[in-house]
């Protein structure tokens, strides 16, 4: 297993033989095919966090599905902040690792 | 360490994104059109009515092309959400003017995908774009043929149904097959 890159609560990393993705969230741990990352990666994405900071979101919390729904999780502000610069710094870190292959 | 995502993707992953929200705009022009259609045909211009249906066809289709590009290399496409489409025109030249700015919005789309292609060195994207290169020009070049005929003719009255029966004609014109 290749850890690719560390945010301040989560950890994504890498299994070459099984060619699969895994993040940790702490207490879990959840593995992804890149199609499923790209997924996630988009879902995060298209959350509106202006209305975290604004107060629309109320309850500051996100519910996110993952891997077609075999998960469930639920975020708040702080976590997905930080999801996003994690899936941000993974995917960089994985095209400098490209390039330099 | 394996470039698992080089392994199922051949797509830049940031082009992945400008791709799909190229998709967006193809549908947001797809129904755009469809809405000039039926203001065409509450206003029984049935010739720019036809016009306006076939093009919202090809804009559709122009989404597909992408949408399939992006599935058969690995990335994830999403089925884009469509809103505030306008149904107003006070005439059928601000229709074909509203239709030319379109064209050019998505050329400019267009060629700021390719030039991002470029500097992330995605090159097969750019070729499968250079197929939309072509079709933007044609399609710039058939809404402002069509703008030409408005200085042209004179569209009081019956000017307008005169009008309108030449607007079957402009895509030949523009398009040459
Ligand atoms: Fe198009
Ligand atoms: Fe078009």
């Amino acid at each position: 297993m290749n850890t690719i890159y560390t945010s301040k609560y989560f950890a994504a990393s890498q299994c070459d033989n099984s060619r699969r993705f895994y993040i940790d969230f702490g207490h879990k741990t959840v593995k992804f095919s890149l199609c499923q990352l790209l997924a996630f990666r988009h879902r995060l994405k298209s959350i509106d966090i202006e209305q975290h900071l604004n107060g629309e979101n109320t309850h500051g919390l996100e519910v996110v599905s993952l891997c077609n729904r075999e998960h469930l999780f639920v975020f708040n502000t702080l976590e997905i902040l930080d999801l996003l610069s994690l899936v941000d710094g993974a995917f960089a870190m994985m095209e400098i690792n490209s390039v330099i292959a | 360490m394996k470039d698992l995502v080089r392994q199922n993707l051949l797509i830049h992953v940031d082009i992945l994104d400008l791709l799909n929200k190229q998709i967006k705009q193809e549908a947001q022009s797809s129904a755009a059109y469809l809405a000039m259609a039926s203001w065409c045909d509450h206003n029984g211009l049935v010739y720019s009515a036809e016009f306006f249906y076939e093009q919202s066809t090809e804009e559709r289709e122009h989404m597909m092309k992408i949408f399939h590009f992006i599935n058969d290399n690995g990335g994830t496409t999403y089925s884009p959400e469509v809103s505030n489409i306008n149904h107003d025109f006070a005439s059928l030249e601000e229709i074909f003017e509203t239709a030319l700015d379109q064209e050019i919005a998505i050329t400019k789309s267009i060629h700021n995908i390719i030039y991002e292609c470029r500097n992330k060195r995605d090159l097969t994207t750019e070729n499968f774009l250079q197929w939309y290169v072509k079709e933007q020009m044609e399609e710039e070049q058939t809404m402002r043929r069509a703008l030409e005929l408005f200085d042209l003719i004179n569209t009081e009255n019956v000017g307008l149904r005169f009008l309108d029966e030449r607007i079957k004609e402009i895509r030949e014109e523009a398009n040459p097959e």
